[in-house]
């Protein structure tokens, strides 16, 4: 599979959140609530539509601009923290 | 995953006695995700991997970071093959899914046309794609297919899909209403057929004309079934790649290639397995926020 450092680390950390997600879960389960999205989501909802909106940045931002991707993984991830708080 | 776990508390709430568990039937889920780790998440991380690498093989390579993803996103020919494959799958669903409902409601309902009907409809359904491809392929040529023959010499339209770019289009979206409209027509006929007769009896005696019923009976009951032919014809229309493939092989020029022909283009012709990981991780991406927005507009929007 020819593996890479990098991508080795977001497919680790994709396992951990996962991982977590089902852990805090089980602790205290999710609550399907309405926020600025409109639509009625559960906090994994939101983690998927986060991540999902944080890829989009990433595509959209190599698309059109040579910007720094630093800062674009930045705005990702505030993205994702916003809709996973505000959503 | 969480929604499973909501569920589960609020089963459980009642009955506090039958909280003590076993999971031991979770062990049967196992065959799936063995399954589905080997033929779509192993080759995905593979796909991951090839898409930040020049792969000259196996133990000759170079990480170049990003750089795949930048010149596809840039490269004006997968641009172009975007628009075409979006504006392909919009006019596929919107031919499709209306064609598909008239025709299930003018099926008949009982005696022996409904097994004709059916039989007739769910014909296309049976022809594998690359045989559609070359039925049409034929068919659709102006000196031995009947057709484009009649086309040309009957209505006197010159009519050529290897030379026109708007023939060669016309061809494959017929081609693919000819293919996949029976599928919605045979969802919608079984939701349709799901409508208790109640509804049908109490609009009779409100005297409701055939298209008030239609609208107001027989619509919203069919959302269920319309959100999955929604779903299926869109995501077989965007990556629809068989059917062009044979009757245009993309052309004539590149008027009919669309994203997954580029894609298998650059992937097994050039053989670039690096820009085409990135190829295919972004049209994933698309595919994935596509089907999430059809799936909760039409699943949520009645909340």
């Amino acid at each position: 599979m020819v593996w890479t450092v990098p991508t080795a680390l977001v497919f680790a950390g994709l396992v951990v959140l996962l991982a977590a997600m089902a852990v805090w879960g089980r602790i205290s389960p999710p609550v399907a609530r309405r926020g600025f999205l409109r639509i009625e989501t559960d906090r994994g909802d939101r983690l998927y539509i986060g991540l999902i909106s944080a890829a989009v940045v990433l595509a959209g931002w190599i698309a059109v601009t040579d910007l720094s991707m630093w800062l674009a993984l930045g705005c990702a991830l505030l993205v994702a923290l916003v809709i996973g708080r505000w959503g | 995953m969480s929604e499973q776990s909501t569920g589960a508390v609020q089963a459980d709430e009642p009955r506090p006695a039958l909280k003590r568990k076993d999971n031991r039937a979770w062990w049967l889920v196992l065959p799936v995700v063995v399954s589905v780790a080997f033929t779509a998440v192993i080759p995905l991380m593979t796909v991951v991997n090839f898409s930040v690498q020049d792969v000259f093989s196996p133990v000759d390579r170079v990480f170049v970071g990003l750089e795949w993803f930048r010149s596809i996103s840039r490269d004006p020919e997968v641009r172009a093959a975007l628009v075409r494959t979006l504006l392909f799958s919009a006019q596929v669903l919107l031919l499709e899914i209306p064609l598909g409902v008239a025709l299930a409601v003018v099926m008949p309902r009982r005696g022996l046309g409904v097994s004709v009907a059916l039989v007739l409809v769910a014909l296309p359904l049976l022809i594998p794609w690359n045989v559609v491809g070359t039925i049409w392929q034929i068919f659709a040529r102006g000196d031995i297919g009947l057709g484009g023959w009649t086309i040309n010499n009957v209505l006197g339209v010159n009519f050529n899909y290897t030379l026109d770019s708007t023939d060669a289009w016309i061809t494959v979206l017929l081609m693919d209403v000819w293919h996949w409209t029976p599928l919605v027509a045979l969802l919608a006929y079984a939701g349709l057929r799901s409508i208790p007769e109640p509804y049908f009896q109490a609009a009779q005696i409100d005297a409701a004309s055939a298209w008030a019923t239609f609208r107001h009976i027989q619509l919203p009951r069919l959302r269920g079934v319309l959100t999955i032919a929604v779903l299926l014809r869109f995501m077989d229309s965007f990556m629809i790649y068989t059917e062009p493939f044979v009757v245009t092989g993309g052309g004539p020029g590149n008027a009919t290639s669309f994203l997954s022909i580029l894609l298998s283009k650059i992937a097994v012709g050039q053989f670039d397995v690096g820009p085409a990981a990135a190829f295919s991780l972004l049209y994933f991406l698309l595919v994935q926020i596509l089907c999430y927005v059809f799936f909760t507009v039409l699943t949520r929007s009645g909340r």
